[in-house]
């Protein structure tokens, strides 16, 4: 565990239970600043949950989450949160969905409507403004929804699976969009996912989740900024299989207790 | 082309049909009246200006009943929708209150309000409160559980979270509630100045049915007919501007 530097991010032994099971079962993880780690697993081993400690949106049972040294108790601005669907209201435009946590809070400024101006510009909406979400494709809605998580300039960014549903191309091209946001503004990123590949290629760090525990972590020491053709270099595949055998381990790890 | 044909051709031969029927059957004005009676009571009424006070009566009958009917139903769903404590005490009566058929209410409102148009509108607002009670109370109640969380995580407290997420989600449910308010409205206060009214539209069908003037009748029926489909097309537009208002945000 890299605890040299001040962890951005930490889990200190966290759990959560569920109606009596652990879905999280002592957890301990650092996120440094400015590092984007993965948390990698199947559906149900406990990695959304995780995220939403981090979130302040579920508390530990015991143990603490920490964020800049702080406890965290409760969702806070310093945190974006990017759900597993784009969420957007239908009933605003993309501006106004951009600007929504803002809006919630005090009226919102020209400043502020230049600035959710420019990120729409980033993530490339640039003229789809005044556009309704029902009017946007899937990958479209999922970039106003990083524009959303982006416009309070949070420290720390948590994603939920936010690409699983796009299809491939529109996938990839998300990724590195939201590489290219995340190193310009510095920005600390927890990113949860089932796919092994996309771990690789945003993470510095990826750890493996199954039964509510990490099981496993790897180091991507791969360069940046990553390069769209990093995904059929043979490190990369490497990466991804040996996360791949660390996955398949875990779960059998997972039927050597059942079976015990 | 051929149904906007139909549409024209229908009316004028049920209306044929109807004229003809009265002709050569020889049946009684006073048990069915021809359409040409039905149109000479009509114009006459509305012509010497008789039956606009009338209609005037009942349409702010409607307006008021509605009105009060619906912002009442409204808050109240807002507040069962919000206090769950407040809900499971409370719906019990809400549907004891609206199991009691209104219109046998009646003769107890008016003992209250005396005869007029406040008893009618008490009976009109107690019919329109529980439809906009009841699409208020579903219509948020159901909530995109996602949207919920989203709005948690932006630190949205109750308030905010009932106007700006709660409230224009719910906003479809909520005005076909409105819808289904306007047109039983219309019953409310004609049904109640059958029993209660002095003057309207409702009490001059009861007046006209003492003078046996059954074409009068008719005329009325039309009358009231008409006020019901005006309305209704107003509420549907007041819907559609609505709801496309809030899809362009």
């Amino acid at each position: 565990m890299p605890t040299d530097p001040p962890a951005f991010l930490s889990f200190e032994n966290v759990r959560f239970d569920y109606s009596g099971a652990a879905i999280v079962d002592g957890v301990d993880w650092a996120v440094g600043r400015g590092a984007i780690h993965c948390l990698l697993g199947r559906s149900g081993c406990g990695k959304t949950t995780l995220l939403k400690l981090a979130a302040g949106l579920f508390t530990p049972a015991t143990g603490r989450v920490r964020l800049d040294g702080a406890a965290v108790c409760g969702p806070g601005d310093a945190v974006g949160f990017v759900f597993q669907a784009p969420t957007l209201l239908e009933w605003l435009t993309v501006l106004d969905n951009v600007l929504l946590p803002v809006t919630l809070h005090r009226r919102a400024t020209a400043d502020d409507r230049a600035r959710a101006l420019d990120l729409l510009e980033l993530v490339g909406l640039a003229g789809l403004a005044d556009r309704g979400p029902r009017a946007l494709s899937g990958g479209q809605q999922s970039r106003v929804a990083l524009a959303r998580a982006l416009i309070a300039d949070p420290a720390l960014l948590l994603l939920d699976e936010p690409f699983a549903a796009l299809d491939a191309l529109t996938r990839e091209e998300l990724q590195e969009d939201l590489l290219r946001l995340c190193a310009q503004r510095g920005t600390t990123a927890l990113f949860v996912t089932h796919d092994i590949a996309e771990a690789v290629y945003l993470g510095d760090r990826v750890a493996v989740m199954a039964d509510g525990q990490l099981r496993h972590s790897l180091s991507i020491d791969l360069p940046r900024p990553r390069p769209r053709d990093l995904r059929y270099d043979p490190r990369f595949n490497a990466l991804c299989r040996e996360l791949r055998h660390a996955m398949d381990g875990a779960t059998g790890l997972r039927r050597a207790e059942a079976a015990e | 082309m051929t149904t906007r044909i139909a549409a024209i051709l229908l009316p004028l031969l049920l209306l044929a049909g109807w004229e003809g029927y009265c002709r050569w059957s020889g049946i009684p004005a006073l048990v069915l009246p021809p359409p040409s009676a039905v149109g000479a009571a009509l114009w006459s009424g509305l012509a010497s200006g008789r039956l606009l006070p009338h209609l005037a009566v009942t349409a702010a009958e409607m307006a008021l009943g509605l009105g009060i009917g619906c912002l009442v139903g409204f808050v109240a769903g807002v507040a069962l929708a919000e206090v769950a404590g407040l809900r499971r005490l409370l719906y019990p009566y809400v549907i004891a209150s609206q199991v009691v058929p209104k219109l046998a209410l009646a003769p107890l409102f008016i003992l209250w309000f005396g005869f007029g148009m406040t008893s009618t509108v008490a009976i009109t607002a107690l019919i329109c409160f529980f439809p906009l009670l009841e699409n208020t109370l579903t219509g948020l109640d159901r909530v995109d559980p996602a949207k919920r969380e989203l709005f948690r995580m932006l630190r949205a407290g109750r308030w905010r979270t009932l106007t700006r997420l709660k409230i224009p989600s719910g906003l479809p449910v909520i005005l076909a509630g409105l819808r289904v308010a306007v047109v039983l409205a219309l019953v409310g206060a004609v049904v109640g100045e059958f029993i209660g009214g002095r003057q309207g539209l409702g009490a001059s069908i009861i007046a006209a049915q003492g003078m046996m003037d059954t074409p009068l009748m008719f005329a009325l029926f039309a009358v009231i007919t008409a006020l019901g489909m005006l309305v209704y097309q107003a509420t549907l537009l007041i819907e559609r501007w609505l709801l496309s208002r809030q899809a362009k945000g």
